[in-house]
């Protein structure tokens, strides 16, 4: 398959690639690894006049810990992040997630983290070629006022596929948004829009530089719940990931996220607060599943490679094990 | 759409080419320096029949820009011959079976030859892992089992004399 044209730019630092994104916008499109985006190239789904390479720009690779935080760089290798003491330490929840991505030879070298956070959000009527997507029609991505998956839908309903996406949100991460006027750091929290067009909260004279996630105060017990249709080369049908502390056998915080089940991932603040202050008991990871269920299905759209129905019910499954294992229940 | 200037060290010999932006490294080795291991399978990162090994690493060659590899160290299947010996993970591949059609073989033995750079003593685990991204139709894959194992030890002994 061949790509379609484009202008290459490989700037050393990154206000040369800044001011290049200031001019060029949203016709220029950022190039980490490219393994999603040359597929998407591929498909003919984006058309940027240009691709900025970051390969030449220094300072967006490398994890730093500073004495509250832990910053990994936005354009760091997956399996770097993966095999850095520190992460390995401090966050072995993102360790299980990020081997769980795609395959090693395929992701882990060349995929980055930002590349990751930002996945493109997929759709079973989108990701396709031209060839398949020229019988269905246009939709909100592609050119149209209408949704495939969901008729009559004012927004695009794409699965936000990242399986870093629920880890980091749970890990109560944020991520630095660098401009030519000065830079800005958005909790994760307000960083997904919740349309599948537009997915993220990054202006179009932005780059995303660093995803900062803070040293946990006592020690976090956790889970990282994911189901795929294979164990490999598989974006995630549905991903659950929670965070807790326990102290004094009472659950001290807990940060309870399903994603890949809509656009943007969901925090299930109903089920942290009823969990919250309380003893952990086995009811809670039947409570959680229930308020996952309800969740996923005011937002799950018949558009992935498993029926709806599966996925709603496979979300709730997901928050009962997540809640599950790091309750210790 | 200007052709750009390339320079990279493919199978240990320094290579300058021009190519357009679009042109991906698997089209570069392929189409330009008649590497004709490096295979196009899906074109789209699933199958690893492109694999090659980028700077020690296993990449698509299919999803590499060959722009992004500028200056980098590329290996092919054609470069693990030494002076008309095959690799050990070849020899390996070809004395147990491990090669039906062929097609994954060149992608096989490159991710393999990736694995056992870092762990010169896998696991079956570890070999499982190292060859997911790789597909095989044939279906051939636990004889790949054996040989990974096999040239590994192979290697081992090779180093230990």
């Amino acid at each position: 398959m061949r790509l379609p044209q484009f202008e290459y730019f490989a700037p050393v630092s990154l206000e040369d690639a800044l001011k290049l994104k200031d001019q060029m916008r949203t016709s220029a499109w950022i190039l980490a690894g490219g393994t999603d985006l040359v597929v998407n190239l591929k498909h003919r789904l984006l058309a940027p006049a240009a691709l900025i390479s970051i390969r030449n720009i220094r300072n967006l690779t490398g994890i730093d810990l500073t004495p509250d935080t832990l910053v990994i760089r936005a354009g760091t290798a997956l399996a770097q992040v993966a095999s850095h003491p520190a992460v390995k330490e401090h966050f072995p929840i993102l360790v299980k997630a990020i081997n769980s991505i795609g395959a090693m030879a395929i992701q882990h070298f060349r995929g980055t983290i930002g590349g990751n956070l930002c996945l493109t959000p997929r759709c079973l009527f989108y990701n396709q070629s031209l060839f398949w997507r020229k019988g269905k029609g246009s939709c909100h991505r592609t050119g149209a006022k209408d949704c495939l998956a969901l008729k009559g839908s004012e927004s695009c309903q794409s699965i936000c596929s990242g399986d870093t996406v629920p880890v980091l949100l749970a890990l109560s991460a944020s991520v630095r948004l660098v401009g030519l006027g000065g830079s800005r750091v958005v909790p994760l929290t307000e960083f997904f829009s919740g349309l599948g067009e537009s997915p993220y909260h990054i202006l179009p004279e932005e780059i995303l530089t660093e995803i900062r996630i803070p040293l946990p105060w006592a020690p976090i017990s956790w889970s990282y719940q994911r189901l795929g249709m294979r164990s490999a080369v598989d974006f995630p049908l549905v991903n659950a990931a929670a965070v807790a502390v326990l102290d004094k056998g009472k659950v001290e915080h807990l940060r309870l996220v399903i994603s890949a089940v809509g656009p943007a991932p969901v925090i299930l603040r109903e089920a942290e607060k009823e969990i919250k202050g309380a003893q952990p008991e086995p009811r809670m990871a039947d409570r959680a599943a229930e308020i996952a269920l309800r969740a996923a299905g005011g937002v799950v759209v018949e558009n992935a490679i498993q029926s709806r129905d599966y996925r709603v019910k496979m979300a709730g499954v997901m928050a009962r094990r997540a809640v599950k294992e790091a309750l210790r229940l | 759409m200007r052709k750009q200037l390339l320079s990279l060290t493919v199978n240990g010999d320094p290579v300058e080419l021009a190519v357009p932006p679009n042109y991906t490294l698997q089209e570069a080795l392929r189409n330009d320096l008649g590497l004709k291991g490096v295979k196009e399978g899906c074109s789209e990162g699933v199958c690893g029949a492109c694999t090659v090994l980028m700077n020690g690493a296993p990449v698509r060659a299919c999803l590499t820009l060959a722009l992004e590899a500028e200056g980098a160290d590329i290996v092919t299947i054609e470069g693990l011959s030494k002076e008309g010996w095959l690799h050990p993970i070849q020899e390996a591949f070809v004395n147990l079976g491990a090669v039906q059609c062929g097609f994954c073989t060149p992608g096989m033995i490159m991710a393999s030859k990736a694995l056992l750079d870092r762990i010169p003593n896998p696991t079956d685990d570890d070999i499982e892992a190292a060859l997911t991204g790789n597909f095989c139709r044939c279906t051939g894959y636990a004889k790949m089992r054996v040989a990974v194992r096999t040239a590994a030890r192979e290697l081992q002994e090779k180093a230990q004399d």
